[in-house]
């Protein structure tokens, strides 16, 4: 799959990596996926993701990553449903970090030193990455590029596709922002 | 519009898609609370047996699941 990863495409994912390993995380995530295709200057994605505004909002939308991030990776969704079941996440997260300290649901640092060589892909990563491939052969797409990849980060479910929507990113407002007018060749619904 | 509203609405005509996203995210947090609890208890010297035994899972189930911690 990876030889059809244009540049830009392998650009993502290899920045996702090294966003990983700055942030000293063990895996890398959807989130790093986004902050890496972020970085990505002179694409369509960089040019859609300015028309949305997302660009401008860099840090709103990286502090609502950071939240849920704290809140143990629950979306908005997740913790309604738990609040249907009269669990309340909030309070589990601050009872929690009051005994362990701030962002202890967040879990991911890295005290694994000797592991440090070698960071895999987290199961929503590579859902995203596998997406990104069924994206573009909906398309007709030849190869996959970073648009793709950035409509996948919408469709795949999770916190990444929340921050993104509540930005106003969603599949369809990015397929139009960067496909525009031809469109109607890949409608693939996002799931 | 949301997810999260959307869900809300449905709350309360017994949608399976409720429940069952309900189970999906317990059983997230139930891991994430899991990490926390064993991260701290091997911080405080406890053996994996001990955590285990806990836990109500063999030594190895734990061990292999939380050893790189």
């Amino acid at each position: 799959m990876f030889e059809r990863f244009t540049d830009d495409a392998r650009a993502v994912v290899i920045g996702a990596t090294a966003c990983a390993e700055r942030a000293d995380a063990s895996t890398v995530t959807n989130e790093h996926l986004l902050l890496a295709l972020m970085e990505v200057e002179g694409a369509r994605t960089a040019f859609a993701l300015r028309a949305l505004g997302i660009t401008d909002r860099r840090a709103s939308l990286e502090a609502a990553l950071a939240d849920a991030r704290r809140r143990g990776g629950m979306t908005k969704a997740d913790e309604q449903a738990l609040a249907g079941l009269g669990i309340d996440v909030g309070a589990i997260v601050a009872r929690v970090e009051e005994t362990h300290g701030a962002g202890a649901l967040a879990g991911d640092r890295k005290d694994r030193r000797w592991w440090s060589g070698h960071r895999s892909f987290t199961r929503e990563a590579k859902q995203t990455l596998e997406k990104s491939l069924r994206i573009a052969l909906g398309r007709r797409d030849r190869s996959i590029g970073a648009e793709h990849i950035l409509l996948a980060l919408t469709a795949v479910p999770g916190v990444v596709s929340e921050a993104l929507a509540d930005h106003g990113a969603t599949y369809a407002t990015l397929e139009r922002a960067m496909f525009g007018g031809e469109a109607d060749g890949g409608t693939a619904k996002a799931g | 519009m949301t997810e999260a509203t959307d869900l809300a609405e449905r709350a309360g005509d017994r949608d399976p898609r409720v429940g069952l996203r309900a189970v999906a995210a317990l059983r997230r947090l139930l891991e994430q609370l899991e990490a926390v609890q064993v991260r701290s208890a091997r911080n405080q010297g406890w053996s994996w047996q001990e955590i285990a035994a806990e836990l109500g899972v063999s030594r190895q189930a734990v061990h292999k699941k939380h050893g790189r911690l």
